[in-house]
């Protein structure tokens, strides 16, 4: 029954596609300056529709309706009721109609709060959005349908892969999808834009909120991918530069230049065909990712949800979008003569930018060669946080040094006036830096470097912000975003260096001593839940030196549906450190391996990543009340 | 002063290089390595009988004096070059690890054309 209504649901909202792409032509004939009323209308009812079908989906997996596949394998009646929900969007099928649902709500609230931008622009942005839409729902029903029925009826479930029954996990895709199906919006806005030759400045006020909604989402999904990496993989770090995240953070990096070069476009009507490029490019990244992910090219965590089928129909798709887009870009593009003066706000955008591509590239490249070498020579390799963290952080030193002094830059053509205050923050910085690894006693040249570099950001960002305070007039957003991304990468520094780690082979009752820190395995409990078995290990971690105790209780789960074992990590954080314990039995033996590690200013690493995001915010709330 | 301050500062760094590139950090080196039996795991982070095992061979290979690079070389030759996440720089893969930098270079050109434009004007 269930099943039926979905299909119905999506067959309708294929209908309603292809009705509004052809009113919108209908309507781009009229000579009324004002859009037809059918087109709202049919935007309401598309938007409305697919909301009901996914409901109708998140239905069928409360009530555990077996009779629909996805449901089946990736359900079970005794799941607990969040997961069952959140189950929804823990699969292949269902993700994809939540793609379908933000590309229809992105496309639908366009439509109504771009009443002040030109018809003609407003209709084509509609158009190549719903091409997008029907792209996926043809893919949906073609290929992955979450509606498809399944007969018998089996009476029981496969059930969720516990690793995704999460809290974290249930809200990470909403979030990241909303950063990156949303930069679909721009996509089309920017197709519309070449095609109705809107360009210039309006062009950027007409996105730019957009471009903002997705960045600071994008934001959130990535970092609460990250935190439910963290504390489920039990790998005990915050970025592991495995190539489903990376694939995350390539659309973030060219969202970040399109956030930065927008203000130029807006202000100063140059570099339009640029941020063209970068709204292309976002989408096209996201989509990329998508294939990446689903086709199960990459050997990553993330390849729960892989087979070769959906691959190819994402790769097909996605070269009509990337030949599409560059046909239309080579046929509209002029080359125009910008001067821009080397001292001014528009070089250190441009610099942003620069930097922004730097990273792009490196991580694209990290993701691309190997399967590329590997498909020409059938020479494996594998590349991995060495590489990134060699080629990447030297230079977030020198980038950081830019961001630091960027921001004071005038337009057009700037001066310094405050190069002494400048000087003096960097000593200070320097000063800080060292006093900091002094008391610690532990050196390496390139935390040092990063270190310095972000107080400097740090400071003066904090300048900034107290100066702000005074005036009437101030950018706290972008204080805020690029403070807290100074304080990101000094706690990246100062966790990265001051980490402790400690692995052994420990049984019931022994102790260990290392370094002043000495750890008792106490106690070993069995205990039965609704869904799964667990065996929690009671470990007692004593610091001699400053004579703290602190009790940890890493758990070994057995999950019933489906069989699977799970490590479960002990965390106990706080706001200075976090201790990070992880237990595994060793087979035929009474020993158990133990990995013991001490990870300063977690928290903070957490807390600037939000803070970035809260930045975009922001800066969103105040251009909403500006409008 | 503020020269004297500097060639301090200076000095310092100098020390630190030296002070960091001495001991072999066997941490370091599991991490670099990848688990083969695990989806994109190193063998640090791996609970498996494989990374028990690679583990343990690497401490043995560390008390026998065994340098870092030693032991990847070692490694790559047993199960390829799948097995370390640092690709080693040579033959193609060179280019690799100069790509971005090349990248880097043009994006600084791209944005000097821009300047040189106005002197044109």
């Amino acid at each position: 029954m269930l099943s039926n209504l979905g299909n119905l649901l999506l067959f309708l909202n294929t209908f309603l596609g292809i009705t509004i792409i052809y009113y919108s032509f209908e309507n781009l004939k009229s000579s009324k300056s004002s859009l037809s009323s059918k087109i709202y209308k049919y935007s309401l009812i598309q938007s409305t529709s697919i909301i009901i079908c996914f409901f109708t989906l998140v239905g069928a997996f409360i009530i555990s309706d077996f009779s629909l596949v996805s449901v089946y394998q990736n359900s079970h009646s005794l799941k607990p009721i969040f997961y069952k929900i959140s189950g929804t969007w823990g699969n292949h099928e269902g993700s994809l109609l939540l793609w379908v649902i933000i590309l229809t709500i992105f496309s639908f609230l366009f439509l109504i709060f771009n009443k002040s931008h030109p018809k003609k622009f407003r209709l084509y942005t509609l158009i190549f959005q719903n091409f997008l839409i029907l792209g996926f729902l043809f893919f949906i029903l073609f290929n992955s349908n979450p509606f498809e029925n399944l007969t018998p009826i089996p009476l029981e479930g496969l059930g969720l892969n516990p690793i995704l029954q999460d809290p974290a996990l249930a809200i990470h895709p909403p979030l990241l999808y909303i950063g990156f199906v949303g930069s679909s919006i721009y996509f089309s806005a920017a197709m519309a834009s070449l095609v109705t030759n809107y360009s210039e400045s309006s062009f950027a006020s007409s996105i730019k909120n957009w471009v903002l909604i997705s960045w600071s989402f994008q934001t959130l999904g990535i970092l609460v991918g990250s935190i439910w990496a963290y504390y489920e993989l039990g790998w005990g770090g915050f970025w592991f530069w495995d190539p489903v995240e990376n694939a995350s953070l390539l659309p973030w990096f060219s969202m970040t230049a399109l956030v930065h070069s927008l203000i130029v476009l807006e202000k100063r009507n140059i570099l339009y065909f640029w941020v063209i490029i970068l709204c292309l490019l976002t989408f096209i990244l996201s989509v990329m990712g998508t294939f990446l992910v689903r086709s199960g090219i990459l050997n990553s965590v993330h390849t729960f949800a892989s087979d070769p089928s959906r691959g190819v129909y994402i790769l097909i798709f996605l070269s009509f979008m990337i030949f599409g887009s560059l046909f239309i870009l080579f046929r509209k593009y002029e080359n125009k003569k910008y001067f821009i003066n080397p001292n001014s706000k528009e070089t250190f955008v441009l610099v942003n930018n620069w930097f922004m591509m730097f990273y792009l590239v490196t991580v694209m490249l990290g993701i691309f060669y190997p399967i590329f070498l590997d498909a020409l020579t059938n020479n494996k390799i594998s590349v991995g946080p060495p590489f990134y963290n060699t080629v990447i952080f030297p230079l977030v030193i020198i980038f950081l040094f830019f961001m630091t002094i960027g921001p004071q830059a005038k337009w057009i053509k700037n001066r310094f006036e405050n190069i002494k205050i400048l000087i003096f923050i960097l000593l200070a910085a320097i000063l800080i830096n060292f006093t900091i690894f002094y008391i610690f006693k532990r050196y390496s040249i390139l935390s040092n470097l990063l270190v310095i570099s972000s107080l400097f950001l740090i400071i003066s960002s904090l300048i900034d912000f107290t100066q702000s305070l005074k005036k009437s007039k101030t950018d706290l957003a972008r204080i805020i975003s690029h403070l807290s991304f100074g304080l990101l990468v000094l706690f990246i520094g100062l966790n990265h260096h001051f980490a402790i780690e400690k692995d052994f082979n420990i049984k019931l009752g022994e102790t260990k001593n290392f370094k002043n820190y000495q750890i008792k395995f106490q106690e070993l409990e069995l205990k039965d839940y609704s869904n799964y078995k667990a065996v929690i290990g009671k470990l007692k971690i004593n610091d001699l030196k400053k004579n703290q105790e602190k009790i940890l209780t890493p758990e070994i789960r057995i999950y019933n549906n489906p069989q699977t074992l799970t490590y479960e990590a002990a965390i106990k954080s706080n706001l200075i450190e976090d201790y990070y314990l992880t237990m595994s039995n060793i087979d035929r033996s009474e020993y158990y391996n133990i990995k013991f590690q001490k990870k300063p200013f977690m928290m903070w690493i957490w807390i600037s990543v939000t803070m970035i995001s809260f930045g975009g915010f922001l800066r969103l709330f105040k251009n909403a009340k500006n409008y | 002063m503020k020269f004297k301050l500097l060639t301090l500062l200076i000095v310092f760094f100098l020390f630190e290089v030296h002070a960091s590139s001495s001991n072999v950090e066997q941490n370091q080196i599991f991490k670099n390595i990848r688990c083969l039996v695990c989806q994109g795991q190193s063998i640090a982070d791996s609970n498996s009988d494989f990374a028990q095992t690679i583990k343990l061979v690497i401490k043995d290979k560390i008390k026998e004096g065994k340098t870092e690079k030693e032991i990847y070389n070692f490694l790559i030759e047993k199960y390829g070059q799948w097995i370390v996440y640092k690709p080693p720089m040579n033959g193609s893969n060179f280019l690799f690890w100069l790509f971005p930098y090349l990248i880097f270079i043009a994006g600084g050109v791209v944005i000097i054309m821009f300047f040189k434009k106005k002197e044109n004007n």
